[in-house]
């Protein structure tokens, strides 16, 4: 018995071994068809657009298969994940914020920069200042830039004329007394978005960095930071900032702007289409767009990474190219409501009175956004972005909730930052 | 052994094996590799480094696995308790010959089988501060004058979610306990009347002794789902705020998929394993041994 036990087992292992062998071999050139696979970040409402992008490819190159996979934002990064350890990760990954330099960094994505160095003029068509931030790491770039948005200040122009204000704030002493102003009743004067670093102009603005120029050190535990902690913390207490910005993420946040109960909403683009479409007070001409004082602005990009086990970097290479080109661009810019960075396609939109005319929030919000993207912020470069940002964030929104000194919430973000930079 | 007993052992292990593939597959085989991963840096792509006990030494150093930790024990203490308690009156009450008992039954058992999932959110709207049910209640009934944002307070965001699993647990301990009720002989019930015993004295010297296969089959469930709960922390909080109500579970999904720190993820749950495998034995010690079994004496 005992024998036809051990006999049974290691012919399981044996069927195992052998089942991995077949499955789990990659690497291997395959003959026949080339096939490359799109995986986009939460993008069904634009299905049409990639169903073209993805015939007109495929037209112009015979024997190019392209499929097409769509995740939504919380599983697309455990999705790709899993892909990879699978051996059969995508060959084009539309990523989100700053989640790319981990990758980048793990030898994930495909350097680009030769592809850039070949073809100039497709490096030529992105904004400098949004490629620079969309792409580099390292001196490397690693990211065709798809759609670009970054934060500004939206406002309900409604609630400024009812206060006696007929401008927009434009510098941070006017922000908070604007906010104050506003506040009244269940209205807050304020509310941000928190995610990706989206909050840090609140910093930025008093002269706060995140990291040390070198990336090797948190610079965020400053005098100007701790008073700014407190004051953030004393507006929430009080309700002039709405306490939404620091416990919700996207759909809690628009959804009290879209439903008259902040004043002002500092987000980023995608945010306005979010808000409007629950709102019953925000149109065309009753929603003000605005930089944030200092006009500082964090990005939140959308780009193109090529994975660096793709079997097929040429063929992929040029279907970024395309689906990035000034046409489909465009149509980017025009149906998702954002800049695409690409220069050509933003400006023309810009200039096009017709677009200015059908859309005059949208246009407004692209002049604000390309005006501010010299001055970028809340951009660390470092592979270990996603713990920084935890790490500061936890302990910030401790310090909010008056769970702890402002002082001694900055003090366990500097130890926690500085103990995950050097354990790079 | 004879020719026939070697051919029908053999037809046994035969019939066994695609089960016991199966198993191996997708439970020995992911243990071993993770027991491995856990000693190694693996960045997805490549090889896999062999990184000695360093994965542990960053959990030990990092104040946030503590606090998971720290919050996991919380969330068993402050839960199955109390969940236990409540389905063992409930079990007693719905185990009497009541009008209606089956209704009672399923009515407590009907939260189990949803998807956790969407008890999360369902909870989630209850708890919300502007809309939800609950704040409504205590606002018109002037317990509060504001709203509470149970899930965005440090101090009830953990109690809220601790409430809501063992909302839906309930069901499942009263499934195990009045099983388990049923198996108490009538005779002993009998016996203590003649002998004048009153009902307290029923439920501490017959009810509550021969429970105990049950009651421990329940605290081993109980410790199980308080280590294992994911999805409802997941969708009600995402661990928040701060790190409030961040579990060691939780952890490990947050630094395997959004930090991409395989190798530490793998050492978490390593140390979660144990530390289970610990409360078992313990528990099992406490109990008697024989994971609460209880003997009968002719």
């Amino acid at each position: 018995m005992k024998k036809n036990i051990r006999f049974v087992f290691l012919l399981m292992i044996l069927l195992v071994v052998g089942f991995s062998l077949l499955w789990g071999g990659g690497g291997k050139e395959s003959a026949g068809p080339k096939s490359i696979t799109l995986l986009t970040w939460n993008l069904p409402h634009y299905s049409d657009t990639i169903n073209q992008w993805i015939k007109e490819y495929q037209d112009a190159n015979k024997g190019v298969t392209v499929s097409w996979v769509d995740k939504k934002g919380t599983e697309l990064p455990t999705y790709f994940q899993t892909q990879l350890a699978a051996g059969t990760p995508p060959d084009v990954i539309d990523i989100q914020g700053a989640l790319w330099y981990q990758y980048a960094a793990d030898g994930i994505l495909l350097d680009l920069t030769p592809y850039f160095q070949k073809e100039p003029e497709i490096k030529n068509r992105f904004e400098k200042n949004i490629l620079e931030a969309a792409s580099n790491f390292g001196g490397k770039y690693y990211m065709v830039p798809f759609y670009t948005p970054s934060t500004v200040l939206f406002y309900n122009k409604i609630l400024f004329k009812e206060a006696g204000l007929s401008e927009p704030p434009k510098t941070m002493d006017e922000l908070i007394s604007y906010a104050k102003k506003l506040t009244k009743g269940t209205v807050s004067g304020f509310l941000t978005l928190n995610f990706d670093w989206l909050y840090w102009p609140l910093f930025r603005a008093n002269g706060v960095e995140i990291l040390t120029p070198d990336g090797k050190k948190a610079a965020f535990n400053t005098p100007a930071a701790v008073q700014t902690l407190k004051t953030l913390a004393e507006l929430t207490a009080l309700g002039v900032i709405s306490k939404v910005s620091w416990t919700g993420r996207w759909a809690e946040p628009n959804g009290e702007f879209g439903a008259g109960n902040a004043s002002m909403l500092h987000a980023h683009l995608p945010a306005l289409r979010a808000f409007q479409s629950q709102s019953k007070w925000a149109n065309d001409q009753t929603i003000g767009v605005a930089p944030f004082p200092g006009k500082w602005s964090v990005p939140n990009y959308h780009g193109f990474c090529i994975v660096s086990k793709t079997k097929h970097p040429d063929v992929a290479w040029g279907f970024v190219k395309m689906i990035t080109n000034d046409k489909w661009a465009t149509t980017t810019a025009t149906v998702l409501g954002t800049l695409s960075g690409n220069s050509n396609a933003d400006n023309s939109l810009i200039k096009d009175p017709n677009f200015s005319k059908n859309h005059p929030v949208v246009a407004e919000s692209f002049k604000v956004a390309l005006s501010v993207s010299g001055n970028l912020t809340g951009i660390t470069r470092s592979a270990k972005d996603a713990q920084i940002k935890d790490a500061v964030y936890s302990n910030i929104q401790k310090a909010l909730f008056g769970q702890m000194s402002a002082e001694q919430a900055l003090a366990e973000a500097e130890k926690a930052v500085n103990r995950i930079l050097a354990a790079q | 052994m004879s020719k026939v007993n070697r051919g029908r052992g053999l037809l046994i292990v035969l019939f066994l094996a695609p089960s016991l593939l199966i198993f191996a597959i997708y439970r020995i085989i992911p243990i071993l590799w993770n027991l491995i991963l856990s000693f190694q840096r693996w960045k997805l792509i490549g090889i896999p480094k062999f990184v000695g006990f360093s994965n542990y030494q960053s959990l030990i150093q990092d104040p946030v696995f503590w606090e998971s930790f720290k919050n996991t024990l919380y969330y068993f203490f402050g839960g199955t308790p109390i969940a236990i308690g409540v389905a063992l009156v409930l079990s007693l009450l719905v185990n009497k010959p009541l009008k209606g008992r089956n209704i009672y039954r399923a009515l407590i058992f009907l939260p189990y089988p949803i998807t956790p999932v969407a008890i999360a959110i369902i909870w989630k709207w209850l708890y919300d501060e502007k809309v939800g049910l609950i704040n409504f209640i205590l606002k018109s009934l002037g317990i509060t004058r504001e709203g509470i944002g149970f899930l965005s307070s440090f101090t009830w965001a953990l109690p809220a979610v601790i409430f809501t699993t063992v909302w839906q647990s309930l069901g499942y301990y009263v499934i195990l306990l009045l099983a388990g009720l049923q198996t108490i002989p009538e005779e002993l019930y009998e016996a203590a009347e003649i002998d004048g015993a009153s009902g307290m004295r029923k439920l501490q010297w017959i009810t509550l002794p021969l429970l105990k296969p049950s009651l421990f089959l329940c605290f081993i469930v109980g410790i199980i789902n308080s280590f294992t709960t994911f999805d409802v922390i997941y969708v009600m909080t995402n661990g928040g705020p701060g790190n409030a109500t961040e579990i060691l579970v939780t952890y490990i999904y947050k630094k395997a998929f959004t930090f991409n720190e395989i190798g530490p993820a793998a050492a978490m749950t390593v140390i979660l394993f144990l530390f289970l495998l610990l409360i078992t034995m313990v528990s099992n010690k406490i109990s008697g041994g024989e994971a609460g079994g209880v003997h009968y004496y002719e």
